[in-house]
């Protein structure tokens, strides 16, 4: 195929999908629209595998000067094509999942932000991957603004956020080009320049660093069902590619990543919306992949790049079965759930492989891919950045293996009979199941997951060793034994329902209160300097009436000639200086 | 009217709410029903404990290859670990929640979507969750 349409080589296979996206903005057919969300990331994927497969090492192709500066705007080498096929894979199941609703906006807005996402993996310049980073947040806005009107306000912050992070994201493109010769290619970057630390910060933004998270907790649970789904699947882990593409082995990131997987473990276990809880989840989650790209070792980074991978479907699995949920029950709420394993079974059992792959349980996803962070942690003697992700561990199952199964599927039992998921929702989700069991499967399974993984190593890792799988039983039966123990004392705290505050109240109530202040306050000035004025131009002209008026000062002392002849020399004065000073 | 009928309408609100309950069952859920009784889930407790003692008593024989120095020293460290982070997590929620919480209109945006009903223990005055 290929050979016969040799232009195929040059055009980054994500543009296909934007492409059909905007066909899809035309296409009053839900149908024919439906067929394209399937179809275009099939045919992307298909296009990624021929094109890996032309060179040996990498593929590079669509070159083109712009304005003096060189782009790539291709390139396929064994760190991309993971995050391609990952970004295809997710676009189909996510289509399927969407196969019910029938809205023209979701269908070409969730074509074109997936088309941007492989796009932006597959770009080989600073310049395209700007544009595709950029295109992401405008794409995907759409998906959070049709969660209805409560969610206007938070899809214009997600915007402002993510714009501004594109924003930093280029200048600091330009500040590290130009520090390098004006070469635009997009390779390690590190922090020798500003423009490094700039780079960082915008990607920081978008995978989530601690302080600079809220945009992800604000905007996922407010946007459509599907929507979130979509949302959960692309932006931080294009934005992980970024990192692990240009800042391997920077030593920062291990704490920063260390700090992102323990933090949000607090915010989930006071957290009533569910929704809510699986995007401090995936706050979490994305911390182990940050600390991986600190640590930076090929054993640490190939973690990366397995749980990135493992961590699209099963966390894409936890958002669907909430999202099925959600369609039937009108809620995500803890405190409204429970006992719905009686009227769905399907997604319960679905939601339980979600929760036993992020928990790590032997034979399901994360097993075999965050050991591989884990023990790189142990390797390079990073202790306490261990401890730390051990730490986060037992959270990871306290919100996402128990809280978010147990409080929606059994727990109390809310009364609640409704219908079982609709069909595409529950063939969405048993791709998803079944790539959760398999790529962890230790025969057959998760060899093949591990042959995706770029990085040469020295020895091969071993997942399915008996003192891994036994200290890993360990921690997660200590912790299930902790959660029975508790809620028999009733120590576990009841769901109650409630906004709980994070690092957005600065912006959202503090930010917007002192600038609400700060308006009032100039309002306030304005007024009293306009007072001034006016009292300053009254008091002068009343005292110039007074000196030189025919019944002013200076008429009284000399004839009212001599204030004609004074103001005749001091016009002059004002002619000879304009005459001087033009 | 026979007295027989009148117990039966007397007692039919509670009784119609059960039956439809029981009807709306998924079959394929019907074989799970015994997990929802307060006996299981009293008993429950017992199957971490025991596994988690099993692990324990594996590890002392299978001891991690690349462990650090104080996981050598003693056994079931990663039990004790997890436990004590589990149950830290946990126990600082009611703290967090006094802290952090706040009405759900708080930015006055609407909050999250609303439910079709509540069953909240604020409406309904009793704990939602066991």
């Amino acid at each position: 195929m290929i050979e016969q349409l040799p232009i195929l080589a040059e055009i980054n296979p994500g543009l296909w999908v934007i492409l059909a996206g905007l066909l899809c903005t035309l296409l009053p057919i839900g149908h024919a629209r439906k067929a394209f969300v399937i179809a275009a990331p099939l045919f992307a994927g298909f296009l990624i595998f021929k094109l890996h497969g032309l060179d040996a090492g990498a593929h590079f192709g669509g070159r083109m000067n712009f304005g003096g500066i060189e782009l790539t705007t291709l390139r396929i080498d064994n760190l991309s094509v993971v995050w391609g096929y990952l970004f295809c894979l997710a676009g189909i199941i996510n289509g399927i999942y969407a196969l019910h609703e029938k809205c023209r906006m979701t269908d070409s807005s969730a074509l074109i932000y997936t088309g941007a996402a492989i796009a932006g993996v597959l770009s080989g310049d600073m310049i395209t991957l700007f544009i595709m980073w950029e295109l992401t947040a405008i794409s995907s806005v759409f998906l959070i603004w049709k969660g209805g009107d409560h969610a206007y306000a938070a899809g214009v912050r997600y915007l402002a956020i993510h714009v501004f992070s594109g924003v930093m994201l280029l200048a600091g493109a330009v500040m590290h080009a130009q520090a390098n010769g004006g070469d635009f290619m997009f390779n390690h970057i590190g922090l020798d320049s500003p423009g490094g630390w700039l780079m960082l910060l915008a990607m920081g933004i978008k995978v989530g660093f601690p302080g600079l998270h809220m945009w992800m907790q604000d905007a996922y649970p407010k946007a459509s069902i599907t929507g979130t789904v979509i949302l959960a699947s692309f932006t931080t882990k294009f934005a992980v590619y970024a990192l692990a593409r240009g800042f391997a082995g920077t030593e920062i990131l291990i704490w920063i990543g260390a700090i992102m997987t323990c933090f949000p473990v607090f915010f989930a276990v006071v957290e009533n919306d569910l929704r809510r809880v699986l995007a401090y989840s995936l706050n979490n989650q994305l911390g182990f992949m940050v600390c991986g790209i600190g640590i930076g070792t090929s054993l640490a980074l190939n973690g990366v790049v397995g749980q990135v991978f493992v961590h699209v479907i099963f966390k894409g699995l936890l958002f669907m079965s909430i999202g099925a949920v959600m369609y039937r029950t009108g809620t995500a709420k803890a405190s409204e759930l429970g006992g719905l394993f009686r009227s769905m079974p399907y997604t319960t059992i679905f939601c339980l492989i979600g929760a036993a792959s992020i928990a790590a349980v032997p034979l399901f996803a994360a097993f075999v891919t965050k050991a591989m962070i884990l023990a790189a942690a142990v390797y390079e003697h990073h202790t306490l950045a261990f401890l730390m992700m051990l730490f986060a561990s037992a959270g990871v199952m306290e919100h996402s293996g128990i809280k978010v199964p147990h409080f929606t599927f059994f727990a109390h039992d809310s009364g609640r009979r409704v219908k079982e998921a609709p069909w595409n929702m529950l063939a969405a989700m048993s791709v998803a199941a079944f790539f959760c069991i398999y790529l962890a499967w230790p025969v057959g399974g998760f060899q093949n997951l591990y042959a995706l993984m770029p990085f040469e190593m020295d020895k091969p890792y071993k997942p399915y060793t008996v003192d891994h799988v036994v200290f890993q039983m360990q921690l997660l039966f200590a912790a299930i034994f902790a959660f029975t123990l508790l809620k028999r004392f009733k120590l576990y705290p009841a769901e109650r329902r409630a906004e709980i505050l994070d690092a957005d109240w600065t912006y959202r109530k503090m930010g917007l209160g002192l600038a609400t202040w700060s308006s009032a306050m100039w309002d306030l000035l304005a007024a009293q300097m306009n007072r001034l004025r006016k009292q300053c131009l009254s008091l002068v002209g009343r005292r110039l009436y007074q000196t030189f008026s025919p019944a002013g000062a200076a008429s009284e002392a000399a004839p009212s000639g001599l204030a004609a002849v004074l103001t005749a020399g001091l016009l002059f004065i004002v002619l000879l200086v304009a005459y001087f000073a033009r | 009217m026979s007295d027989e009928t009148t117990d039966v309408l007397d007692a039919a609100p509670e009784a119609v709410v059960e039956t439809s309950k029981a009807d709306d069952i998924h079959p394929a859920a019907r074989p799970f029903l015994f997990l929802g009784k307060e006996s299981v889930k009293r008993n429950f407790i017992w199957f971490p404990l025991l596994g988690m003692i099993i692990c324990i008593i594996l590890g002392v024989f299978h001891p991690q290859a690349k462990a650090l120095p104080i996981e050598k020293y003693i056994p079931g460290s990663w039990a004790i670990y997890g436990f004590i982070a589990y149950s830290l997590i946990v126990l600082s929620a009611n703290s967090l929640f006094k802290f952090l919480g706040r009405d759900e209109d708080y930015y006055g945006e609407g909050g999250l979507p609303d439910p079709e009903y509540s069953t909240d223990p604020m409406i309904t005055g009793e704990a939602h969750h066991d």
